[in-house]
């Protein structure tokens, strides 16, 4: 960067009429320092240790790899942050990680533009004036003082803070001031589990499941490979058993009885949906019949409501039974009594011995039952002096909200440690905004056993501060957030392993691997069968419908909403993108004469949402489910829809939805029908593989049955069609790109879109043209619903298909452009020319698979800071030229010229594509076809594999696996 | 030499056409008719060879062939052979219709070229006789190599309306 | 114009005894009169026409094609269809002018001079598509193999895109051509009973010093003859190489051997439709019911009832290769079609092309100027149809579920469509005002043989 573009954004800026403030305050953030001359982007001061072997660092347009630890949700996955001139590019999975061993999730990824978020905090503010940190910490740390005098409560109120330096830190704090405590809340929250591990085994702990153990996994409500708990860590070890030919006995069987129909569900075997009402009454039913197999003698919990067919159950509860000691049930409720039931039938199934470890529990949710209520309890008494608030939003993020906002008034002070305005930063008179993730430092203990430490990519962008530092600066100390936590490892970890003595190796090796595994956890705890007859079945609400607000996947709790390319992500199941919507079961849309987008009412409790209906197959009547996230209004411009230069005006859209927040606490919601119609913007309108006239099933994502795949390999995979040529066809003598996708590990987590986009700087278009069916992304995941279009009840079954250019030998593409603009590369890869491109879209049209992508418009950034996060390697496409998938080609060269550095030929493996580093389940496997030792090869020669629309000749590169359902019927 | 020429001015095709019968069994030298529209009989009168243009015309359209294959050729083949489309670089049904096309463009536009060089039909270039109204309804016809009475005479007893001088000569 | 016999039992080519001189004045006459208010009417819709369709286009090449309906499946909708359209209706200029003489069709005389007129003005109008659906219309000049320093980098001579380019600039020069020729005589006529003035000038610089000279004459018959002869082939490659477009590709509703025939058959049928409501309006408009007589109405019906059942049993061949196919996408492209959510568009398709023409049976609608003006219009929208209904309900759904979409044009598509017409009869009524409408020396030529038929017996006799 230097000034002539600082100078070309600024014009840009005004062509996009990004109003003059916003631009000065642009101008202040990363540009500020680009006018004065010279790259802003640096190394932070502390020695900070690339992965791996380090290339010579600061080299210009050398990337560097630091090792580092995802912020984007408490799970704390490793992740490796990719630094080219001094900026962070992109992020994904570290595979030396313990726990995520590779793979990183959509929002993971996205987090990257949260750093470049031009909105973030150019530095501290008292009561909204920008002032110095002095200033701000003067003012708290008097606050802080009179309170101690006055013996009125402090309160640090936080999420889940799994931290170890930091809650050194903070004891440290309260050894100060006595009257500090610190309230933690998650929303929505895994807090119903601790509490029934307390109740059932004494523990208040959230066990560490290793589900690569499980054998058969029976789900309530759980969303495991989606949003609940560790997704990357669960998707990965569950996609370790999905491999049927690996080994005959590996294949697990998966089970899901849930309301609303989850990424996690849509990938099980038996998909039974069930109210929420009901599942604690399924649950315990499960357990009586297990019980009975396994001559459970114990206590049994009471009965309750439930309308699950019997042979479903005794079928479930037979396949438990069948993997003791290798089958888990698993509880994504919020009822202590679900949970704990569901703990009485891991102990009846010896799941604690094997998969649930409570020996080293996760800590990636933590605290008390009702804290937060406390608090407000507290702040309405007037009793609060000072509030600190980190990392969460009260003022949005809990059911409570519109009363923490109330009450937060009569709290003495209120300070945010916000790093950008959101709800409560604009309540609080002291704002300390702290660095982003990737500008600090930090060290998690989020997974039982291990500690990740995270070493900042870049210097602090903004006049932002480390939340260690500020806290050890009220405490009247000048300590950094990297000398703080240097300290704590040095006393506290640095004894706890073996390994070496002296600190520097130690600190060195964690700082490069980014995580260490300590040995230690607490003993046993034992089953304690008299707290089951206790338990309650939850309520069954009289009226309305119960309503479940979920996390999506694109947007999780919400913190991310200004992030366009979480926004613009379609959501795995009903691919709609910008706004969430109520999803109701197709016999009720049918009963209360719904149709989709049609604008429904919501209403528990006095409180009221709207949104667009969605009406979704496999989803539990009775039931209306919204996610929440959406609809946060004043964060920010990406909420909206994307400017396009043109001479006249566009249809400005809006991003829809409601915020469901408010309502996510009522068990049941009454539905009322407006007559607006707002229509959701999905990415693919037609969801069936059974087309609507003929009534017949194309077979573009194959699948069988495990018994049938048994018996004979090629089950529903019929060999291909000898394709006859009438010329030769062209040799390759070097490397054939090629690719193999395995349709059975394939979760639809999206993880691969968001990489591409960040990969290939893929320009997020916006709502309206996203209705307009213009999504830009080169990699697509179809989803398709398989079983009677028209079927109102029952779950249909689910596939996904990851689908992006295949690359084929003969490419109808390449014929039909008149220009050339489009070739075959000698390695096999359809090249796309853009600077020769002239824009006659024949090649898109004549593409079997519609891959191909065309720059309808000039798609400038909203956000222009956020072109900072542009990859440098690959082009940034102009109006009027197509696109699409080009198999990371950037990547395939810097591999190669690896690879001639170091005097050695490629090996396989060397080329891993954005898609394929970043897939938790590494369903996707990529690699030369030619030489038969490549993974991708032999997977490509094996039973499972065909290739989509081979008859046609064309010869696609990419390869499918068929899915194999391990049905038990 | 006469030191004028005489046009003989007819208001039929019949009728010229019965003139300049009459004026090539006479073995007179006809120099030339101008008539409205091509009056049929007219080249046995005048004696005139079949047009050459048709063999010219072929000539063209088969250069323009070969220039348009040969190009097409040399291109795939030889300049910038590509793989497009996993295609032979000799594709050689895919390059028959360019050929054509440029075969029929050379062609007809060529031969169109060679009849107005030919026949001296060029832009600004004055027309003969254009005030007698060969464009219109006369029928104009100029015999050559013989006295001023001699032309009148013949002229007139073949029907001739008027009997025009124009100083100089047409050609 | 080589003699033939013509009986005298047949209806005169033109009607009421004429002597040359007439004929010149009939045609030459409105030239040097003032316009008529229908024709000031006339050109005033078409400016407006032509206006709004230029600030369309000028808006979409500023803005992108994203101004259109367009989206990631249906790359082609309005635009290659008005193109298919445009060029569809230039093929009955060339056919009338180089079919119909080489079979020595007498009765043409009065019509192809406009013919070829509607012709190179429909190729204009067509040109246009192609140019402005690009994405970066302002590098069009690449599609031309042009020696250049980037290396080697020429065109790719597989892109029936590429055969379109060299199809369709062929088809306008050689059509150019061939209608310049056809004038020179005419202009020269113009030429030479104009006053001193620079109307005499320009004709006199455009009419090549044109003198009637029998010795030019002679070899000006060959050439014409040579450029039917050409013109002939090319009108049938233009349309089968558009049909290439798509005929060529993998996309079901595309993919299909008999596009071809089927192609260039609707195009002669566009065409006449087109030439049937310019002769109605033009007779109207310039009085020329005398030379554009009901005969012609009538020979212009029965190619129309001719092409269109042709095209009708394309339809249905169409149908029939899909069932009998027994391929999935196949059926369901067709299926789509006569089902789909475009159904409507369909049957319109079918009522316009098949249905409607089939009136043409009856000699009294064949010569009811009013009711054949109304189906010559209908046709034409049928025939919009059939473009709209191969390009893009095929696109819309093709082989993967999951990225099949729905369609809807915006303003500006069809405000470029709308303008494409202005600029059609723009042209068209200036052309009515400067040039003779119709073909003065061959009239005259048909006129004299008509009448010399008698003495050319007692010629032959002896």
């Amino acid at each position: 960067m230097n000034e002539e573009e600082a100078k070309t954004q600024a014009v840009e800026d005004a062509k996009d009429g990004i109003k003059r403030r916003d631009f000065l305050q642009l101008m202040t953030g990363a540009f500020a320092a680009l006018a004065a001359g010279g790259c802003r982007f640096q190394k932070p001061a502390e020695k900070i240790v690339p992965a791996l072997v380090a290339p010579e660092e600061g080299l210009p347009g050398q990337a560097a790899w630091y090792a580092t630890t995802c912020g984007a949700c408490p799970a704390a996955c490793g992740a490796l942050a990719k630094v080219r001139d001094g900026r962070p590019i992109k992020l994904e999975g570290n595979p030396e990680h313990p726990v995520s061993r590779g793979g990183l999730c959509a929002r993971g990824q996205g987090s990257l533009l949260d750093l470049y978020d031009s909105q973030r905090y150019a530095g501290p503010r008292v009561a909204g004036a920008p002032v110095d940190w002095d200033t701000a910490d003067l003012e708290v740390i008097r606050a802080l003082e009179r309170a101690r005098a006055s013996g009125k409560a402090v309160r640090l109120l936080s999420p889940t803070w799994a931290s170890p330096s930091a809650r050194a830190e903070l004891a440290r704090l309260r050894a100060r001031f006595p009257s500090l405590r610190h309230v933690v809340y998650d929303e929505p929250s895994l807090q119903a589990s601790i509490s029934a591990h307390r109740l059932t085994h004494g523990r208040a702990a959230l066990p560490s499941y290793h589900l690569e153990k499980a054998k058969a996994i029976v789900s309530f409500d759980a969303d495991f490979l989606g949003t609940w708990g560790s997704p990357v860590q669960f998707t990965k070890d569950w996609a370790a058993r999905r491999k049927p030919d690996v080994e005959p006995g590996l294949m697990s069987w998966h089970a899901q009885f849930e309301a609303r129909m989850s990424p996690t569900g849509a990938n099980a075997d038996l998909r039974v949906p069930v109210k929420p009402s009901e599942r604690y009454g399924t649950i315990v039913e499960l357990g009586r019949l297990v019980a009975q197999k396994t001559g459970w003698s114990g206590a049994v919990p009471p009965s309750g409501p439930t309308s699950v067919s019997r042979s479903v159950l005794l079928q479930t509860a037979a396949a438990l039974v069948a993997e003791r000691r290798r089958a888990v049930v698993l509880c994504g409720a919020a009822d202590v009594a679900s949970h704990a039931a569901a703990n009485w039938l891991n102990h009846m199934l010896g799941a604690y011995e094997s998969i649930a470890d409570l020996e080293r529990p996760a800590a990636f949710a933590s605290g008390e039952e009702g804290g937060f209520d406390a608090l407000l309890a507290e702040l309405d008494r007037g009793e609060v002096a000072v509030l600190i608030v980190r990392g969460c939003n009260p003022a949005q993020d809990h059911p409570r909200a519109a009363d923490f906002r109330k009450a937060a008034g009569k709290a003495g002070l209120v300070v945010s440690l916000a790093g950008r305005p959101d709800e409560t930063a604009k309540l609080a008179r002291i704002v300390c905004p702290e660095h982003h993730y990737l500008e600090s430092w930090s060290d998690h203990d989020a997974h039982g056993g291990v500690i990740s430490l995270s070493q900042p990519a870049l210097s602090p962008l903004r006049g932002t501060r480390g939340a260690l530092e500020t806290f050890a600066r009220w405490d009247g100390r000048r300590a950094t957030d990297y000398e703080s936590i240097r300290s704590y490892f040095r006393s506290s970890v640095l004894p706890r392993q073996k390994k070496t003595r002296s600190f520097e190796t130690f600190w060195e090796d964690a700082v490069r691997l980014g995580a260490l595994t300590l040995g230690g956890g607490a003993g046993k705890a034992a089953f304690i069968p008299s707290s089951l007859p206790a338990l309650k079945a939850p309520p069954v609400s009289a009226f309305g419908y119960e309503f479940i607000a979920y996390q999506s996947v694109a947007l999780g709790d919400g913190r991310q909403a200004n992030n366009p390319w979480l926004q613009e992500l379609p959501d795995p199941i009903t691919k709609t993108t910008w706004g969430n919507f109520a999803s109701f079961s197709p016999s009720d849309a049918k009963s209360l004469g719904l149709v989709e987008g049609r604008v429904v009412k919501l209403e528990a409790e006095g409180v009221s949402v709207e949104l667009p209906a969605h009406v979704q197959p496999g989803q539990a009547s009775g039931t209306v489910a919204a996610a929440l996230g959406y609809g946060r209004s004043g964060i920010g411009v990406m909420a909206g829809n994307l400017p396009v230069v043109k001479m006249l005006p566009i249809d400005f859209q809006p991003a829809s939805g409601a915020d469901v927040m408010p309502l996510s606490r009522a068990a049941a919601v009454t539905v009322g029908l407006l007559s607006r119609v707002e229509r959701l913007t999905k990415t693919q309108t037609y969801d069936h593989l059974v087309d609507p006239l003929l009534g017949e099933r194309r077979d573009h994502a194959r699948e069988t049955v495990l018994a049938d795949y048994l018996l004979n390999p090629r089950a529903g995979n019929p060999a291909e069609a000898k394709a006859h040529s009438l010329w030769k066809e062209h040799e390759y003598a070097g490397p054939k790109w090629g690719m193999a996708i395995d349709l059975n590990a394939c979760t639809g987590c999206s993880a691969c879109v968001l990489s591409c986009n960040l990969e290939n700087n893929v320009p997020v278009v916006g709502k309206s043209e996203i209705a307009k069916s213009r999504d830009m992304h080169w990699l697509r995941l179809d989803r398709y619903y398989s079983g009677p279009p028209n079927a109102l009840e029952g779950s249909p079954d689910v596939s996904f298909q990851p689908m992006l250019c295949q690359h084929c030998g003969n490419a109808p593409c390449e014929t039909v452009c008149p220009v050339l603009a489009t070739v075959h590369s000698t390695e096999g890869l359809n090249m796309q020319v853009y600077n020769r491109c002239v824009g006659t879209r024949y090649c898109a049209n004549n593409c079997p698979y519609k891959v191909r992508r065309f720059n309808w418009f000039d798609y400038a950034h909203a956000d222009l800071s956020a072109n900072l996060a542009l990859n440098p390697d690959v082009t940034v496409r102009s109006r009027g030229v197509m696109e699409k998938c080009s198999f990371c080609v950037q990547r395939i060269y810097t591999a190669k010229a690896d690879a001639k550095v170091e005097g050695r030929v490629m090996r396989d493996g060397d080329v891993k594509p954005a898609c394929a580093q970043s897939c938790p389940s590494e369903a996707i496997v990529f690699g030369d076809l030619n030489d038969p030792k490549s993974k991708a090869a032999k997977l490509a020669k094996s039973e499972r594999s065909y290739r989509v629309l081979s008859e046609l000749g064309v010869q696609p590169s990419v390869h499918y696996l068929t899915k194999v359902r391990n049905k038990r019927v | 030499m006469p030191t004028k020429t005489f046009v003989g001015v007819f208001d039929s095709d019949r009728a010229i056409l019965a003139a300049a019968r009459a004026a090539r069994e006479k073995g007179l030298l006809i120099r030339d008719a101008y008539t409205p529209f091509p009056v049929h009989g007219m080249d046995e009168a005048l004696s005139l060879p079949p047009s050459w243009l048709s063999r010219a015309c072929f000539a063209l359209g088969a250069s323009g062939l070969a220039f348009a294959l040969g190009f097409q050729y040399w291109v795939s083949l030889f300049d910038w052979p590509m793989n497009i489309g996993g295609k032979p670089f000799d594709a050689s049904p895919a390059l028959i219709p360019i050929a054509f096309e440029i075969t029929v463009l050379v062609a007809g536009v060529g031969t169109v070229a060679t009849l107005l060089v030919f026949r001296g039909l060029l832009p600004g270039k004055p027309a003969d006789l254009a005030a007698l109204g060969a464009t219109d309804d006369k029928f104009l016809l100029v015999i050559d190599g013989q006295t001023e009475e001699a032309q009148r005479a013949f002229y007139r007893e073949h029907g001739a309306v008027r009997v025009e001088a124009v100083g100089g000569g047409a050609r | 114009m080589s003699t033939s016999h013509v009986s005298p039992l047949r209806e005169p080519l033109v009607d009421g005894v004429k002597d040359l001189g007439q004929i010149t004045r009939d045609v030459c006459g409105p030239l040097d009169a003032a316009p008529t208010a229908a024709w000031y009417a006339a050109f005033a819709a078409a400016l407006c026409a032509l206006s709004y369709g230029a600030v369309m286009v000028i808006h979409q090449v500023w803005t992108g094609i994203g101004t259109w309906g367009l989206n990631k499946t249906v790359g082609w909708s309005w635009d290659i269809t008005n193109f298919v359209f445009w060029v569809g209706i230039g093929h009955a200029g060339t056919l009338i002018s180089a079919i119909l003489f080489l079979f020595r069709q007498k009765w043409r005389t009065s019509i192809n001079r406009s013919a070829e007129a509607m012709t190179i003005f429909a190729v204009m109008c067509a040109g246009i598509f192609p140019l402005i659906h690009m994405g970066r219309p302002w590098l069009a000049y690449w599609v031309m193999p042009y020696p250049n320093p980037m290396g080697p980098l020429w065109v790719n001579f597989r892109s029936p895109l590429l055969w379109d380019v060299f199809a369709i600039s062929t088809y306008f020069i050689i059509s150019a051509t061939f209608w310049f020729v056809g004038l020179i005589p005419d202009l020269a006529t113009m030429r030479d009973r104009l006053p001193e003035g620079w109307r005499k000038k320009v004709f006199g610089l455009a009419s090549l010093g044109w003198s009637g000279s029998h010795r030019t004459w002679q070899h000006y018959e060959m050439v014409y003859l040579l450029l039917a002869g050409l013109a002939t082939p090319l009108v049938f490659s233009v349309h089968t190489i558009v049909s290439f477009d798509f005929a060529t590709s993998v996309i079901p509703g595309w993919h299909a051997t008999i596009f071809p025939p089927y192609f260039v058959c609707g195009a002669i049928f566009s065409g006449f439709a087109m030439v049937l409501t310019l002769m109605i309006i033009a007779r109207k408009v310039m009085n020329f019911e005398g030379y554009i007589t009901l005969r012609h109405i009538d020979a212009i019906c029965k190619v129309i009832l001719l092409t269109s059942m042709i095209v009708g049993l394309a339809y249905s061949t169409e149908l029939i290769t899909a069932y009998y196919s027994s391929n999935h996408y196949e059926r369901f492209a067709f299926i789509n079609r006569i089902k789909g959510p475009f159904a409507g568009f369909y049957w319109m398709m079918v009522f316009c092309n098949v249905l409607v023409p089939q009136a043409l049976w009856f000699e009294r609608i064949r010569r009811d100027v009013r009711v054949l003006f109304l189906i010559s219009i209908l046709i034409n929208v049928g025939m919009w149809l059939e473009r709209f209904v191969i390009i893009t309900i095929s696109l819309h759904r093709d082989y993967l579920p999951s990225s099949w979409t729905d369609y809807s044009p915006t303003y500006v598509e069809i405000g470029t469509y709308i303008g494409s017409f202005g600029l059609f009869f723009t042209c068209f009524l200036l052309f009515c005002r400067v040039l003779p409408m119709i073909a003065i020396s061959e009239v005259k030529g048909v006129l004299s043989y008509a009448r010399g038929d008698q003495d050319k017996e007692s010629r032959h006799a002896h």
